[in-house]
Parts: C-alpha cells; sequence; structure tokens
C-alpha cells in the first residue's frame, strides 16, 4: 500500500489544456473517487498515473516516489478497465495469472495465488472457462482478480461497472467495497456516477473541465457544496437552484415568481443569489405557509414521490417521502426547510457561508 | 402479393449480375469439368468421352507430377514466408503510425501487388543473375562465393518463392493492417500495465487475436500460390533458355498440353486436380472460421 500524491498536473494534447493543474492527496489505503461529467478529465488524470498518459506539466508521486519516467510496469500499480480488456484467448486462470507469468514467477507460485484471487472473488469454479463464457458480473470479477494477483500498491478503476445493468451494478458496489475492506489497497476509482462516488468512496474528488472543483468525504459535500456544479452534480435527484433576490439583507430571498423562501445559516448578502434546496429538503405546507403552486408533473416510486412544480419560468423538484395523492394540474402548497436551504453567488456561483 | 411483387423485383435486379457470372464463372468450369472426361485435340469436330483415362495418365507422367510438386513447394513456402513477414511489417506499421513516413510505408509495400507481373519478374531475373545481378555482387562483396540462382535445382525454387512472396506482401500487409486497426487498444494497455514488452505484446497480444485473418491470409495467399506462372515462366529458363523450364508448374504443363500439344481434355483433366486443391484449401478455411465462430 502507499499514497499517491498528484501535485500541479497538467495534460496538454497540442494547445488544447485538458487538465489544468489539478492537485490531489490520496492517502494511504483511501478509496478515493474522481467524478465528474463527461471530457472532465477524470480518466485522463487516471491514465496518467497508471502511465498511459504521458504527465505535461507537475509530479505524480505513489508512495513518495515520482513515478513521472517511470514505465508503467514498473510503478507497481493494477487497473481496471471500463471494458474489462480480458485476454479473450486466454482462460480466467491464464488472464490472472498473466502478469506473474510475464515476471517469470515459478508456475506453483502462480496458481497459488491466482486461486487465492478467485477464493476471494468467487471465482474458483471458472478458472478453466474463457472470458465469453462468463457474464458481465463475472468478467468483471476476473477483472479485478487480474489487478489482486499482482498484490499492488495502488488499485485503479476506470469506470469499471458502467457495462453492467442497475441490479448487478448495486451488488458489484458492495463487492468492492468489502474487497477494498478486506485488502485495503489504496484506490483510486473514476465514474460519472455520483450515486457510486457517494456509496463507495472515503473520499471524493469533483472535476469539470480539467480542474478540480472539490475535494471532500461524500457527505460533506451533499451537505456543503463549494459552489452551484458541485450542489447540483451530487445528490438525485439534484439540488433545486433557483435565481433570487435578497433585498434587504434578511433572512429570506424573492423568488422570481413572487415566493418568499427562508434560510438560516448564511450570512445576510444583499443582491441577487441563487438559492439552493434539495428536493427531499421540501415538504408539503399547512395553509399559510411556504408558496402555492401547480404540480407539473408526479413520479410515484412507491417509497417516495417526485412532484415537479413551476416557479415563475423555473423548475422545482419536491421529493415527498409521505404517500401523498397528487396529480398533474393539481394545486399544492409547499415548504422549505430553512435550515438545509444553500446560498450561492449569483455571479461567481460560489458558495455564501 | 406485394412480398412476390418484391421477390420478382429482386431476382430480376440481380439476374443481369447472374447472366455474366454463369457465363464467364460458371460455365468455364462446368465445360473443364466436361472436357477432362474427354480427349480433343482442339480443332477436331470429335470429342469421344474417355472416362477417367485422362487422370489416370495424369499420375503416371512425370512431367505433372514434376509441376504438382514443385507448385506444392512454391504455393506452401510463399505462404511459410509471407504470413509471418506481413504480419510483423503490419505491426511495425501499425505501431509507428504516428511517424510522418507510416504512410509512406504502407505505399512502399503495397506497390508490389500492383506492378505488373512480367517487368517486376524481369528486374527480379536481373537481380538473380549469375554473372550481372547485384544479388551475386552483394554477396562477393562480404566474402560469400556467387551462387546460380537461377540455374541450380533448389536455389531457382527459392528465388520464385521469394519474387511471389514479394508480390503476395503488400495484399497480406493491408489486411493484417486492417486487423491490427480493430484489435482493441484497452487490451494492449492491459497487457502494458501487465509487465508486457512490445515484443511480449505483439507474440501474446496480436498474433493469438489476428487468428482469423491469419486463416484468411493464409488461405487466399495459397490460393493465389498455386497459380504460380509468369513468375516461373520468366525466372527459370532452362539452360537452353526455354522459359519456364527449369522449375515446371502447373499452369505452364497445362498451357503446354493444351496448346501445344494440342491435348485439351488432358490438360482440362490438370485444371481439375488444381481446382480440387484450391477447394478442398477454401473449405479447411471456412470450416477452421466456423469453429472460431462457434466457440
Amino acid at each position: 500500500m502507499a499514497s499517491v500524491d498528484i501535485q500541479d498536473v497538467r495534460k496538454f494534447y497540442g494547445q488544447l489544456e485538458t487538465i489544468k493543474g489539478v492537485s490531489v492527496d490520496v492517502p494511504d489505503g483511501a478509496f478515493v473517487v474522481l467524478v465528474g461529467p463527461s471530457g472532465c478529465g477524470k480518466s485522463t488524470l487516471l491514465r496518467m498515473i497508471a502511465g498511459l498518459e504521458d504527465i505535461s506539466g507537475g509530479t505524480i508521486s505513489i508512495g513518495g516516489r515520482v513515478i513521472n519516467d517511470v514505465e508503467p510496469k514498473h510503478r507497481d500499480i493494477a487497473m481496471v478497465f471500463q471494458n474489462y480488456a480480458l485476454y479473450p484467448h486466454m482462460t480466467i486462470a491464464e488472464n490472472m495469472g498473466f502478469s506473474l507469468r510475464l515476471a517469470k514467477r515459478p508456475k506453483d507460485e502462480i496458481d497459488q495465488r491466482v486461486r487465492e484471487a478467485a477464493g476471494i472473488l468467487g471465482l474458483a469454479d471458472y478458472l478453466d472457462r474463457y472470458p465469453r463464457q462468463l457474464s458481465g458480473g463475472q468478467r468483471q470479477r476476473v477483472a479485478m482478480g487480474r489487478a489482486i494477483v499482482r498484490n499492488p500498491q495502488v488499485f485503479l478503476f476506470d469506470e469499471p461497472l458502467s457495462n453492467l445493468d442497475a441490479k448487478l451494478r448495486v451488488q458489484m458496489r458492495a463487492e468492492l467495497k468489502d474487497i477494498h475492506a478486506r485488502l485495503k489497497t489504496t484506490t483510486v476509482y473514476v465514474t460519472h456516477d455520483q450515486i457510486e462516488a457517494m456509496t463507495m468512496a472515503d473520499r471524493i474528488v469533483v472535476m469539470r473541465d480539467g480542474i478540480v472543483e472539490q475535494v471532500g468525504a461524500p457527505l460533506d459535500l451533499y451537505d456543503r457544496p463549494n459552489n452551484t456544479f458541485v450542489a447540483s452534480f451530487i445528490g438525485s435527484p439534484s439540488m433545486n437552484l433557483l435565481q433570487g433576490v435578497n433585498a434587504d439583507g434578511g433572512k429570506s430571498v424573492r423568488i422570481e415568481a413572487g415566493a418568499e423562501l427562508p434560510f438560516e445559516g448564511a450570512p445576510p448578502t444583499v443582491g441577487k443569489v441563487v438559492y439552493g434546496i434539495r428536493p427531499e429538503h421540501l415538504h408539503l405546507a399547512d395553509d399559510g405557509q411556504g408558496f402555492e403552486t401547480v404540480a407539473t408533473n408526479v413520479e410515484p416510486t412507491g417509497s417516495e414521490t417526485l412532484v415537479q412544480v413551476r416557479l415563475g419560468d423555473q423548475i422545482v423538484s419536491a421529493l415527498l417521502r409521505d404517500r401523498v395523492n397528487i396529480r398533474a394540474g393539481d394545486t399544492l402548497r409547499l415548504g422549505v426547510q430553512a435550515d438545509k436551504a444553500h446560498l450561492f453567488d449569483a455571479e461567481t456561483s460560489q458558495r455564501l457561508g | 402479393m406485394l412480398q412476390q411483387k418484391r421477390w420478382r423485383f429482386a431476382i430480376l435486379a440481380i439476374l443481369p449480375t447472374l447472366a455474366i457470372f454463369a457465363w464467364v464463372r460458371m460455365y468455364p468450369i462446368v465445360e473443364t469439368l466436361r472436357l477432362s472426361l474427354h480427349q480433343w485435340n482442339i480443332l477436331s469436330k470429335n470429342k469421344p468421352f474417355v472416362g477417367l483415362a485422362n487422370f489416370r495418365e495424369l499420375f503416371h507422367d512425370q512431367l505433372f507430377l514434376n509441376a504438382l510438386t514443385n507448385t506444392s513447394i512454391i504455393a506452401f513456402g510463399v505462404v511459410i514466408l509471407t504470413v509471418p513477414t506481413a504480419m510483423v511489417i503490419a505491426g511495425l506499421i501499425h505501431h509507428r503510425t504516428h511517424s510522418r513516413f507510416s504512410g509512406f510505408y504502407e505505399t512502399s509495400v503495397f506497390i508490389p501487388h500492383v506492378v505488373s507481373l512480367v517487368p517486376a519478374a524481369m528486374a527480379w531475373k536481373w537481380i538473380f543473375d549469375a554473372k550481372l545481378g547485384p544479388l551475386n555482387a552483394l554477396l562477393e562483396f562480404f566474402g560469400i562465393p556467387a551462387q546460380a540462382w537461377l540455374f541450380d535445382p533448389v536455389l531457382s525454387v527459392i528465388c520464385i518463392i521469394i519474387l511471389c512472396s514479394w508480390q503476395a506482401l503488400g495484399y497480406a500487409v493491408l489486411i493484417y493492417l486492417v486487423g491490427f486497426k480493430n484489435l482493441p487498444v484497452s487490451l494492449f494497455e492491459a497487457a502494458k500495465l501487465d509487465g508486457a514488452s512490445g515484443v511480449q505484446r505483439f507474440w501474446f497480444v496480436s498474433v493469438p487475436m489476428l487468428k482469423p485473418i491469419t486463416l484468411y491470409v493464409s488461405v487466399v495467399t495459397l490460393i493465389s500460390a498455386f497459380n504460380v506462372y509468369a513468375q516461373a515462366f520468366v525466372l527459370a529458363s532452362d539452360s537452353q533458355g526455354a522459359p519456364g523450364r527449369q522449375v515446371r508448374v502447373l499452369v505452364l504443363d497445362m498451357l503446354e498440353n493444351s496448346f501445344r500439344n494440342y491435348r485439351v481434355g488432358y490438360a482440362a483433366s490438370e485444371a481439375v486436380v488444381l481446382l480440387s486443391i484450391v477447394l478442398v484449401l477454401t473449405l479447411i478455411q471456412f470450416g477452421l472460421l466456423r469453429e472460431k465462430g462457434r466457440k
């Protein structure tokens, strides 16, 4: 195991700068998730750690050793690819033991380590099969096994669950977490799925356009997003971000359509602000409280109901935990939990308070 | 009703192509099969049916057996030389695609495939020439005695194999390049992280992954090499200067029997033997490919 230290790393493709001075510290044994929309540079950063992309500027260290110019095979890392990248002409045992075979390890040792990894992953019965004879989830486990067999200092995962169906993804998420808890190997995991990030990470790095927007524990990011991008990216359904004005520096924001939404905590700011409230922090309000609106769309899922309403020309989502009988077109009153509201500067999009 | 109309239109649409195919491809094959069972001297109106007599005679004909042996050696020699060379060259070109010369490499390898056979063979005849050729000059420069490349029975076969491989290489490289371009990059990246060197990635990933391409290239090369004629005709004259006599090949034997000895039925039976060999090789290819697909 080792820590990974990324310092002011940059990546240029010709004149185009895709990673713009990223610094991230991955502590020894941590599970860090790089998350962000497509094209934000998270996979490129991971590939730079792996040695599959050159580093244009800055340094990457593993266990205190700068590895900028070190060959991938000498970085002591193992990577799991999005499409698994299993060798189709080799059996599962051969796939898993390939790196050891190249390292000219004795056959007995290769067999033993492959069996150990297969035991951890429940693949012992499949060692003589070929990848094409396995299901998606099993292939995913083989890709994991190939990484485990090497006993590396760092695991790198590049969107490893995105080719699986929703149910299997949930199952594999738990398995990956369990394996990490057992092996305690430093892990850098890339995904565009914020739920994957929230559920698996010790620490999340949110990226956009080649820069780091925020680094923190999952619930810190959820509770105190630094800016509107993180606020809207973390959490599902995403946070309502409403344009409004705090006219008098008081504890409420007037939204364009006339609703007055209260907040607590943030210092009074006079002028235009963005009022953020998560859908789960809205509730049905009694007469005389909250604001009156009309439901435009209702999505009941059984355990909860997502109601979309219109405030002026802005759409607001409310996630109601109680079983409610609302249909599109119905008039209803919604209230907000003032202590859960977030305020952002309208111009810089940065958090206020 | 609509279905029937569609069928009628489809048949009408492909009929001209089918007719041309039947006339230029199927008819000659059927006619060759028919002729192989007859005796005919090109001019006579009589074509007496002789059954399998032509085939029985073939397998006692030393000239034919000699031609069959030579052709088989050349065909398999060309495959053995061309396939690995093409794979290595295609691999080098593919993995050097960032080089500004990659287009030049691709073109220069492919040019021999489109060059006219006879002028190319003439150029190689000069290269192999015992007295004036640059090959012997080079050998002598390094102190190796000059060789009678085109007159030695073994060396002349090797010369034909080299010439045929040189011509077949371009097409094989082109097909391999397509194969290389279709291999998933992530496999090579995974192998890189597993610790494989460039040569190991080629051996452990590219070679097994390109198996279907190798099958195709080897069978196509083998079939075209079985039809070797012009190369032997130009390169391998005997000591009297008679073209193609030094290394007798099947097509030359057929031509001589048809148009010099006026034994068209007999030559047709040779063509049938050649067709059978090519057919068996094609069936082997289909069998292997189908087996691969079933896995």
